[in-house]
């Protein structure tokens, strides 16, 4: 029985560094990168999510607020993806939001890496029919749509009722004085 | 005395004794190596905890054992590796969906009015009535957009009056079945209940398909881009097939129209299949050859699509066309969105590919008016 045992511990290391060569793998690395030395992404990834905490304007969140990255993008909105991209596209934060009142409305805001990429997005994709917000012309409000940006982000509400579109502009103002 | 001064050879359970503790073979009942009268000899044998020429030998059976059958495994793991790549998995094509030509029919008819759904009845109507394109009994599967989270206002999705008419149409037609089902881009719960076409096409009485896990089955797709690719079970399973997309501008493609439908049929893939547009429509259409298609252009996106989300991209333009000709249709949708065919790569590609003909007034065609 000893020998029995022995002979299993001693098969032991030979087949698991076989392993590790035989698969080309090195050991993982014993210490982990201490919370100073995240990525950046992290970083924006937080500041991203923190925009929603609390929910602006009395508006809850109804399901998680989910990230997408530029692989994610397709998912979520298809083909208008690339124009994103192009424009340096880090990360989007999808929110489906419910107004104090009920009312459906749904919050993307897009971090595109500097003010200048989001300034671009938000002249290809702003309408030719829909008008600025009064004192704001960095925003412009279509029906059941708001668009503006601020800072690296672009963001994009859409409404589904005239409840939740009364509402686009309060939840707008709320996003962009977190926005830094 | 200290360890250091023991002689040479002595053996373990001297030592372990000495120690005040019992040799370990001792501990379960059985006497220590040297107690059952085996000679004491130099080398690793005679090295505290280290086996005897016996336990040597029992350990070189074991590896030895241990070696046969590790290789028998790898042998057998190996031979079945070769045996699969040998085997090719026989999977399923897609029907053709089409049915015959008509002698002296129209081949694509216009109908325009403030009723979408009588726009329908009055489209299909000119082009034979549904009764040519659906027989008694058959399974029918209609494919409208419902890729958005998005009203019926917003026009990222077919019109939910045009898709309830459509199932109407089909289950006059004599229709054993009739589902309503699209790979929703959007939560699919979202998007099927936020477009009011769920609700529209139950009522109409048609079977809903939620494109869950177990909605798909894998097919063999055969094309340059994709060789396989998982579908809605429909498709496999349908007779008939009908297409009921709606008019959009589109940011990678420049329109969504009835080529770029079908990429509601697959799972996943998106990525993949954005990467070169144009040629994947051509592809996928060539997949699933329809039986019908219905265009619908009640409410058209011209700027942000294919999301949409703001009216002000929205025109309403009260319209529906019909044709067995996917390429004739968008073309003709490329004209409502004010954009060239001609510079729309896969209504290019698709002519070349033998889809159809982007010149739909070349076919012989009706229009109805309001």
């Amino acid at each position: 029985m000893r020998t029995i045992i022995f002979a299993i511990l001693a098969l032991i290391p030979p087949v698991l560094v076989g392993s590790l060569v035989w698969h080309g793998r090195k050991a993982p690395p014993v210490e982990h990168a201490p919370a100073a030395a995240r990525p950046p992404g992290q970083e924006a990834d937080a500041a991203l999510r923190a925009l929603f905490e609390p929910a602006p304007a009395g508006a809850t969140i109804k399901e998680k607020v989910a990230l997408y990255d530029e692989k994610g993008l397709f998912d979520y909105i298809d083909g208008a993806a690339p124009i994103f991209i192009d424009r340096h596209f880090r990360k989007l934060a999808a929110a489906e939001m419910a107004t104090p009142e009920g009312s459906d409305l749904v919050c993307d805001v897009y971090d595109m890496t500097t003010p200048e990429n989001a300034q671009s997005i938000f002249d290809k994709e702003k309408s030719s029919q829909a008008k600025p917000l009064e004192g704001w012309p960095e925003a412009i409000s279509g029906p059941m749509s708001l668009v503006f940006h601020h800072a690296r982000y672009y963001a994009k509400l859409t409404a589904f009722d005239a409840k939740a579109e009364s509402m686009l502009p309060a939840v707008a103002r709320a996003l962009k004085e977190k926005m830094k | 005395m200290s360890e250091g001064e023991k002689p040479a050879g002595m053996v373990p359970e001297a030592r372990l004794r000495d120690s005040g503790k019992p040799a370990a073979d001792e501990s379960r009942g059985e006497p220590a190596s040297s107690a059952r009268g085996e000679p004491s000899r130099e080398g690793l044998g005679t090295l505290p905890g280290f086996p005897s020429e016996m336990d040597r030998r029992a350990l070189l059976r074991i590896g030895v054992t241990a070696a046969m059958a590790t290789g028998a495994v790898a042998l057998g793991l190996g031979l079945r590796e070769r045996e699969g790549q040998g085997k090719k998995k026989t999977l399923p094509k897609l029907k053709d969906h089409r049915v015959a030509k008509v002698a002296g029919a129209n081949e694509f008819a216009i109908a325009r009015g403030p009723d979408a759904a009588a726009n329908v009845r009055r489209a299909v109507e000119a082009v034979g009535g549904m009764g040519r394109f659906v027989q008694r009994g058959e399974r029918v599967v209609i494919k409208p957009n419902i890729g958005w989270n998005r009203l019926p206002e917003q026009a990222a999705n077919t019109n939910p009056d045009v898709v309830a008419e459509v199932v109407r149409l089909v289950a006059a037609a004599g229709a054993g079945k009739v589902w309503v089902t699209d790979v929703s881009v959007n939560t699919a719960e979202q998007c099927f209940a936020r477009s009011g076409i769920e609700r529209a096409a139950k009522a109409a009485g048609a079977t809903m398909v939620r494109p869950d896990a177990t909605a798909f089955r894998e097919i063999d797709v055969s094309g340059k881009l994709l060789h396989t690719g998982d579908v809605l079970f429909p498709f496999v399973e349908a007779d008939r097939v009908i297409n009921v997309p709606i008019v959009k501008q589109h940011g990678l493609s420049g329109a969504t129209m009835s080529l770029k439908n079908w990429y509601g049929v697959l799972g996943g893939q998106r990525v993949k299949l954005h990467q070169n547009i144009h040629l994947s429509i051509v592809e996928l259409a060539l997949m699933v050859k329809p039986t019908l298609t219905i265009l619908d252009a009640t409410r058209i996106l011209l700027a942000n699509g294919p999301t949409g989300g703001s009216l002000a991209d929205v025109k309403q333009m009260d319209t529906i066309a019909v044709s067995t000709d996917e390429v004739a249709l968008d073309a003709f949708g490329a004209g409502l969105l004010g954009l060239n065919p001609s510079d729309l790569g896969f209504i290019v590609e698709g002519e070349k590919a033998g889809l159809g003909t982007p010149q739909w007034q070349s076919l012989k065609t009706v229009e109805l008016g309001g």
